[in-house]
């Protein structure tokens, strides 16, 4: 089916050398995927979330042809890995290594316009696309520029862009806010999601556990090789059974503490006095769209709110519950 | 969104991403002005260095001499002609070893992996790029080397040293596929491309005619098709006499080359990638 993969128990193991010597070298094995298996629908966009060297990259290659795998199967837009491969080169859109898969005497619009072509895409339409693309990324001002003049954070999108250029119904990034400042990173979070709304399948990798949890509905996460859990966002969190915890500071009165109990989906509420001022702790089983709910009462109440702190469950305590290790150093959103 | 269905590329979708590739290589390359002049300068001074030795050491029986080796006393376009058909042949394999190294290093190689254009039809761009850069600058040199000398560039059959020129481009790059395989599994140009211009300009005789070699030897400079390319451009200008008698039949020749090394050349090479893709990949250098 368009749009979605299907992995089945892939494994792939790479012979590597270990130096042990200016000559001498003695050759191992790396499992970098023990058996890897997942289901992407189509039109969501899914996170691969894993600390550095979990695998994420070699799952990509596998998936994009660049790697062999040594055993498993997997479908993309409905043609399978090994069989098919220029089928799923040709329907699926890329970002890896970022600004490294660039050609950095070129022009960003030669890039593309040299990749549509390797896209078997008519003159016409690859001149068509690239502007379209330009334009939507904001490069205009480069875009006619060599690529090795651009800043770093510049390469990264217009490496973005490249993978944009066969308008394919998959789209794999590969980390693709690194090097990002904090507003570039947000764009980028914002196009994808525009890209996803347009009916695009997206598979997103990211180490930044924050990144997956505003970008996708579903995730996998990996670590080790292994996939140590998978599904949606929601569930992932609700499955390590901890009630959502949110605290609220500032002046609140009794008669509001009564009108937030009887707001449905309340577990408990309670009133305590902290330094001069109130703090509401609300305890709720249930997700999301409660918070506007509360303030919306609170205010209704004279409420005075000065802080708010919900304390949710993350993945990375999913991962933690897991795995008994943090996922990164760090995991703060850029 | 539209719906997407996957065809297989025709023949023209094809060309067209090899003139995307050889675009891509003469933009680059037009980027470095400086070294299309050397590229002109080099084979005008390798032919130089014989031309001078051989009147330093044989004098004013120079000319004698040579003929009576080579079947012509006109030495000057004999080095002229090596010099430069060594340049087509040393262009091609440089060409497509620096392009494979390159974008192994600078990480493009995966890129273009990511896509469905196979190497092959990216390697018949390159091999465009660069026949035109070695062809160009190899007729630029040799026209500019008779004037220098003082020797008639357009003598003898032209038409038919062009023609051997021609056909035997196609074995030529087949042949850069077979070292552009050793390129990627050892990982390594730069010696490799040193070590192929001596074995090279050895076995076809750049500056002597491949009969004074040992008879084995003489037998693996046959095998490689270059050597028929230049005693080809030799006889059809110089009259040095062609291998088989008849230009026709050194062409012939030339044509199997042209039409088995192609095959064994894309053979050796997917295997070699399929290698390198059932371990690290393309990308590793
Ligand atoms: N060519 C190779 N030879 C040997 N081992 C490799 C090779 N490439 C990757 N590995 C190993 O495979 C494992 C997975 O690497 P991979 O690059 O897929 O991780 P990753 O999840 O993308 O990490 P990161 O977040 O750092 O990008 C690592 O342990 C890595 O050292
Ligand atoms: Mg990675």
């Amino acid at each position: 089916m368009k749009g979605q993969v299907i992995v089945e128990n892939l494994k792939k193991i790479y012979l590597s050398k270990q130096r042990t010597g200016l000559f001498q070298s003695r050759t191992t094995e790396v499992e970098a995927l023990k058996g890897v298996s997942l289901e992407i629908k189509a039109g969501e966009i899914f996170g691969l979330l894993g600390p550095n060297g979990a695998g994420k990259t070699t799952l990509i290659k596998c998936l994009t042809t660049l790697l062999l795998p040594t055993s498993g199967a997997a479908w993309i837009n409905g043609y399978k890995l090994t069989e098919e491969d220029n089928a799923i080169r040709a329907s699926v859109g890329c970002m890896l290594m970022g600004e490294r898969g660039l050609y950095w005497k070129l022009t960003g619009r030669e890039n593309l316009d040299f990749f549509g072509a390797l896209y078997h895409l008519p003159a016409g339409e690859r001149r068509r696309r690239s502007s379209e693309i330009i334009q939507r990324l904001h490069l205009e001002e480069i875009a006619d520029r060599a690529v090795e003049s651009y800043s770093s954070g510049q390469k990264m999108k217009l490496a973005f862009a490249k993978a944009l250029i066969n308008d394919a119904p998959i789209l794999i990034l590969d980390e693709p806010t690194n090097t990002l400042d904090v507003p570039s990173a947000r764009e980028l979070r914002e196009i994808v999601q525009t890209l996803n709304q347009e009916g695009k399948t997206i598979i997103y990798t990211t180490h930044i556990m924050l990144e997956a949890e505003i970008l996708c509905e579903r995730v996998a996460i990996i670590d080790r090789g292994e996939v140590i859990a998978q599904g949606a966002v929601v569930d992932l969190k609700q499955s390590l059974g901890r009630e959502k915890v949110i605290r609220l500071e500032g002046v609140i009165s009794e008669s509001a503490l009564r009108a937030v109990e009887q707001l449905p989906g309340i577990n408990r509420a309670a009133l305590a006095m902290l330094n001069g001022h109130n703090q509401l702790t609300v305890v709720t089983a249930e997700e999301s769209n409660l918070l506007p709910r509360l303030i919306e009462t609170l205010t209704q109440h004279q409420a005075l709110l000065q802080r708010i702190t919900p304390e949710e469950v993350t993945l990375e305590d999913v991962f933690i519950a897991h795995t008994g290790r943090t996922l990164a150093d760090n995991t703060s959103l850029q | 969104m539209r719906e997407f269905v996957y065809h297989p590329p025709t023949f023209r979708q094809k060309l067209d991403a090899a003139l995307a590739e050889t675009r891509l290589r003469l933009i680059n390359i037009s980027r470095y002005p400086g070294q299309l002049v050397m590229e002109i300068i080099i084979p005008l001074v390798f032919a130089s260095m014989p031309m001078l030795l051989g009147r330093a050491t044989a004098g004013a029986d120079a000319a004698a001499n040579f003929e009576a080796n080579t079947g012509t006393t006109n030495y000057v376009a004999y080095m002229l002609i090596g010099a430069n058909i060594f340049t087509i042949v040393t262009s091609a394999f440089w060409h497509v070893a620096y392009w494979l190294r390159f974008e192994q290093e600078t990480g493009t190689l995966e890129s273009i992996y990511l896509t469905p254009t196979s190497s092959v039809t990216l390697l018949s761009g390159v091999a465009l790029h660069s026949a035109i850069r070695g062809v160009g600058s190899a007729l630029i040199a040799y026209f500019i080397g008779c004037l220098i000398y003082r020797v008639n560039p357009l003598q003898g059959d032209v038409l038919i040293a062009l023609l051997f020129i021609l056909v035997g481009l196609i074995p030529l790059y087949s042949l850069t596929l077979l070292f552009g395989a050793v390129v990627l599994k050892v990982k390594e140009s730069n010696a490799l491309i040193n070590l192929m211009q001596w074995v090279v300009s050895f076995l076809m005789g750049i500056f002597f005619p491949i009969a004074i070699l040992p008879k084995v030897v003489q037998l693996i400079a046959l095998a490689f098709p270059p050597t028929w390319m230049i005693n080809g451009v030799r006889s059809a200008l110089l009259g040095v006499g062609f291998f088989f008698g008849e230009w026709y039949l050194d062409l012939a020749v030339l044509w199997t080359f042209l039409l088995i090394t192609p095959y064994v050349g894309m053979w050796v090479f997917r295997r070699v990638e399929n290698n390198l893709r059932r371990n690290e990949g393309m990308g590793q250098f």
